[in-house]
């Protein structure tokens, strides 16, 4: 095919003679060439460390392998284990409810910020600069001050003594690690998100807003009408990426938690963690990559059927 | 202003148009309650979005081992030990020097690069286009993680384990910095570079001349995102650096928290490995800001 594209010979002809014709495909030749020039760098550095390496990843899970090199087809081995594997099943079920709370949670409070800066005002630049900032801070750096804030010691136990709580610390509380890892994820993202629908709300047309407030519109009924119908695009962009990344949650648990206490914060990435790096069993960890895989397509499939309608 | 206004809404029962066309102006902003709440809703906000940082910073200048709350961020009885200790042991040179390796040499790459493609998928057609194109678009769906475990082997097998180009190379490989690219100089009318090219220009002349000039913005916008994103990264530097020599910063002060190093020397290390980006952060807000939204994705 290449090789067709390139014959000197073939364009002049059917173009009939040379000329402006011939010029032209000389040009052609030369955008051709630059062209794949321009592009190889990137896309041989694509093939080689994402597109190689996804198919490899989806190849491995069929396979045990160790690094030594040993090569053994397991057909679904790897994927029966799984199945069987309580551990795997806890995790999905941290990953899962991890997910649940924190995906509506900073949508929630993405949107209620989005819209208490939309309009300009004195300082609006200041409020939204702030909750940028935890976006652009690394969580394992604020990671370490969170296992403090969730501490016997920390604001969190001190302020529910002071509510008459019991004052434990959230972190070594099975049943309150995961929402103590919620807050601080959703601390971190929110700002992001508010930022997505602010540049959403732009898109929100003024005069619309405007005829709905003369004809006797409340707040509600105008968000509810006319913001919310406009906003749709960005909210359901929003929800896949959140919901993405809330599967993938990593550095804030490897800081703060390490998978506990007793596996109640133990996640499907940090399974996959573990058994390629730690136990170095690269074809168990891949299948998890699958599982993985397979759950991000498939939120992604029913999101666009609830949530995407319009886009 | 008024014309769409007419045109949408529809039923004339309100008020006089004199007046109608007057109060619109200001009447989407909000009433006096709604703007207390506001201002309620937002000092609350940015105070819960603040403190760990403060708490950060007080604890990192605090002698003390037992960290109560309150008392323990009142900001007085403080000292600097707990910086002076981080600073002085040579890992954490060594880790920032890393960090700003990665970082940098990144952003160079990847700015080239993608400016590269970028311009090669928005003006030029070639053999192999659309399949290189949509196989980008495919893997936006892939975590990152399927990829983990071979790129890993790969690397391993090349040698590449505990050293900056093993560090480096597999995070060049980034789609998003190419669409962003390839959207922009899309945008670009064809006439500049047809004009290049009677004159005389070679297509690298023609690249470095007048694509990368018109592209500053987006180069600046994308680099800081990119800067942004190495900066903070983890999980890749975690299993790729076997030395504490190799770690980046992220990494360094995560095995600090693992070691029983008090407290406030591990927070001590953060606020120092936080600094650069709060610093960039200050004087590039609106190109931060852009840059996480435009490339869609979160450091």
């Amino acid at each position: 095919m290449t090789s067709a594209l390139r014959e000197p010979a073939a364009a002049p002809t059917r173009r009939g003679g040379p000329g402006r014709a011939g010029g032209r495909s000389v040009m052609a030749r030369w955008d051709a060439r630059t062209g794949l020039l321009f592009a190889l760098p990137t896309f041989l550095l694509f093939l080689a460390f994402r597109f190689g390496p996804a198919i490899a990843g989806v190849g491995l899970s069929f396979f045990d392998y160790d690094i030594s090199g040993s090569l053994e087809w397991e057909g679904l081995a790897n994927f029966e284990r799984m199945v069987g594997d309580p551990v795997f099943w806890q995790a999905l079920r941290v990953t899962v409810l991890y997910t649940l709370l924190a995906v509506p949670l900073s949508l929630g409070l993405s949107l209620v910020m989005a819209l208490a800066v939309r309009r300009r005002f004195r300082g609006v630049g200041f409020f939204r600069s702030v909750f940028f900032l935890p976006v652009i801070t690394s969580l394992v750096l604020a990671g370490t001050v969170f296992v403090w804030v969730f501490s016997t010691d920390g604001p969190v136990s001190t302020v529910s003594q002071w509510l008459g709580g019991s004052g434990q610390s959230w972190l070594s509380s099975s049943l309150l690690v995961v929402p103590a890892l919620v807050l601080v994820g959703v601390w971190s993202r929110f700002g992001y998100g508010m930022l997505i629908l602010l540049a959403g709300l732009q898109e929100v047309p003024r005069e619309l807003e405007e005829a709905a407030l003369t004809d006797g519109a409340g707040p509600v009924a105008r968000f509810r009408y006319i913001v919310l119908p406009h906003l749709r695009p960005s909210l359901f962009f929003l929800a896949v990426i959140e919901t993405t990344a809330s599967f993938q949650v990593f550095d804030l648990i490897f800081v703060m938690t390490q998978g506990g206490p007793a596996r109640g914060s133990y996640t499907l990435v940090y399974m996959l963690y573990d058994q390629g790096f730690k136990y170095v069993d690269y074809g168990y960890a891949a299948a998890i990559g699958v599982a993985l895989f397979a759950m991000t397509l498939v939120v992604a499939v029913v999101q666009r059927r609830f949530l995407g309608r319009e886009s | 202003m008024s014309a769409p206004t007419a045109q949408v809404a529809a039923p004339p029962a309100v008020p006089p148009p004199a007046a109608a066309r007057r109060r619109p102006y200001r009447a989407l902003e909000p009433t006096r309650r709604g703007k207390v709440l506001r201002g309620l809703l937002l000092a609350a906000g940015s105070l819960l979005t603040i403190f760990p940082f403060y708490a950060m910073v007080v604890i990192a200048l605090r002698p003390e081992t037992a960290i109560d709350f309150p008392s323990s961020l009142l900001p007085w009885n403080l000292d600097t030990s707990a910086f002076r200790e981080v600073l002085a042991g040579q890992d954490m040179l060594r880790w920032t020097l890393n960090s700003v390796i990665y970082s940098v040499v990144s952003v160079v790459a990847v700015l080239v690069m993608a400016s590269m493609a970028g311009y090669a998928f928005a003006k030029k057609r070639f053999p192999g286009r659309e399949a290189m194109f949509w196989s980008f678009l495919a893997m936006v769906m892939v975590p990152y993680h399927v990829t983990l475990i071979p790129t890993f082997i790969v690397m391993a097998k090349l040698g590449g384990v505990d050293t900056y180009w093993g560090l480096i190379l597999p995070s060049l490989a980034n789609a998003q910095a190419v669409f962003l690219m390839r959207q922009f100089i899309k945008g670009l009318p064809d006439e500049l570079f047809e004009a290049a090219k009677i004159d005389g220009a070679g297509e690298w002349r023609t690249f470095a001349t007048i694509v990368l000039p018109l592209c500053k913005p987006v180069l600046a916008t994308l680099g800081t995102f990119v800067f942004l994103w190495h900066w903070n990264d983890f999980l890749w530097p975690l299993i790729i650096g076997k030395s504490a020599d190799m770690w980046t910063l992220t990494v360094g002060i995560a095995s600090l928290r693992q070691q029983q190093v008090p407290l406030s020397v591990v927070l001590a290390g953060s606020v120092v490995a936080l600094v650069p980006i709060f610093a960039a952060y200050a004087v590039a807000q609106r190109s931060f800001q852009e840059g996480v939204a435009q490339t869609g994705i979160k450091g």
